[in-house]
């Protein structure tokens, strides 16, 4: 959560008091599918689109969301590749 | 692997950043809306046609990058054209990028739309390319709303 919120443009979607390993986010000027796109080509594995929840994207405002889901193989490394997948969108779409 | 600027190409980012033709025409006599909702893409089309030819052509919506340069090309593409030119764009745009991506793009008839060729690569994408085509093919056929489902 502290690496992504690093990330310039990144915006993170819900704020719930407990959170699951499970973060939805957009970034500024790039829509979900195209960030997902890049990280994909990067390694990074993530799903984009509604999640089967467009009432919520509704509600959120958001035409669609990237989600990353962290389980107990991931590692400190994917965080990193994340992030640095992340950065790599935003040069694409500069 | 393929390479993310054989889909990320400098013509589609530019098109997504300006995209043409942003706009409803003002003798806009045609129109259709196109939906993708596998990701949520938004388009509609706009045509001014006279007689058989696509006076002038425009689009309004919202989405990802690849789905709104394939608008804004298309209507690059399409403006000034007869309905029959503009469907055969369709038919050849739609072969470009639903091809094996072994198979040479046919250059000569699509122009810069070629750069979609690329689009291969990436089928989960090949939607979004042609969002705008279909629903262009839906507004020049009268129909209501095109979605890609």
């Amino acid at each position: 959560m502290e690496a992504l919120s690093e990330v310039p443009g990144l915006r993170l979607i819900g704020s719930p008091r407990d959170r699951a390993a499970v973060v939805s986010f957009v970034m500024e000027g790039i829509h979900p599918h195209d960030v997902g796109t890049v990280l994909d080509q990067e390694g990074v594995a993530v799903r984009t689109g509604h999640h089967c929840a467009q009432p919520l994207m509704e509600r959120f405002g958001v035409p669609a969301t990237a989600r990353a889901s962290f389980a107990l193989y991931n590692t400190h490394a994917d965080v990193d590749a994340l992030v640095a997948a992340l950065h790599r969108a935003r040069e694409v779409f500069a | 692997m393929s390479d993310l600027r054989d889909l990320y190409q400098s013509v589609i980012l530019d098109h997504n950043k300006k995209p043409r033709n942003l706009r409803r025409p003002e003798g806009a006599n045609r129109d259709a809306d196109g939906f993708n909702p596998l990701c949520g893409d938004k388009v509609r089309v706009y045509l001014e046609v006279e007689g058989d030819v696509v006076k002038d052509v425009g689009f309004e919506g919202s989405g990802c990058a690849i789905s709104t340069a394939s608008a804004s090309l298309m209507t690059e593409a399409v403006k000034g054209r007869t309905l029959d030119q503009a469907q055969r764009l369709f038919e050849g745009f739609h072969q470009l990028v639903t091809r094996p991506p072994t198979a040479e793009p046919d250059t000569t008839a699509l122009g810069q739309l070629t750069v979609f060729a690329g689009v291969r690569e990436f089928p989960i994408r090949v939607k979004c390319a042609t969002l705008a085509w279909h629903t262009l093919r839906s507004a020049i056929e009268g129909g209501a709303t095109a979605t890609t489902e």
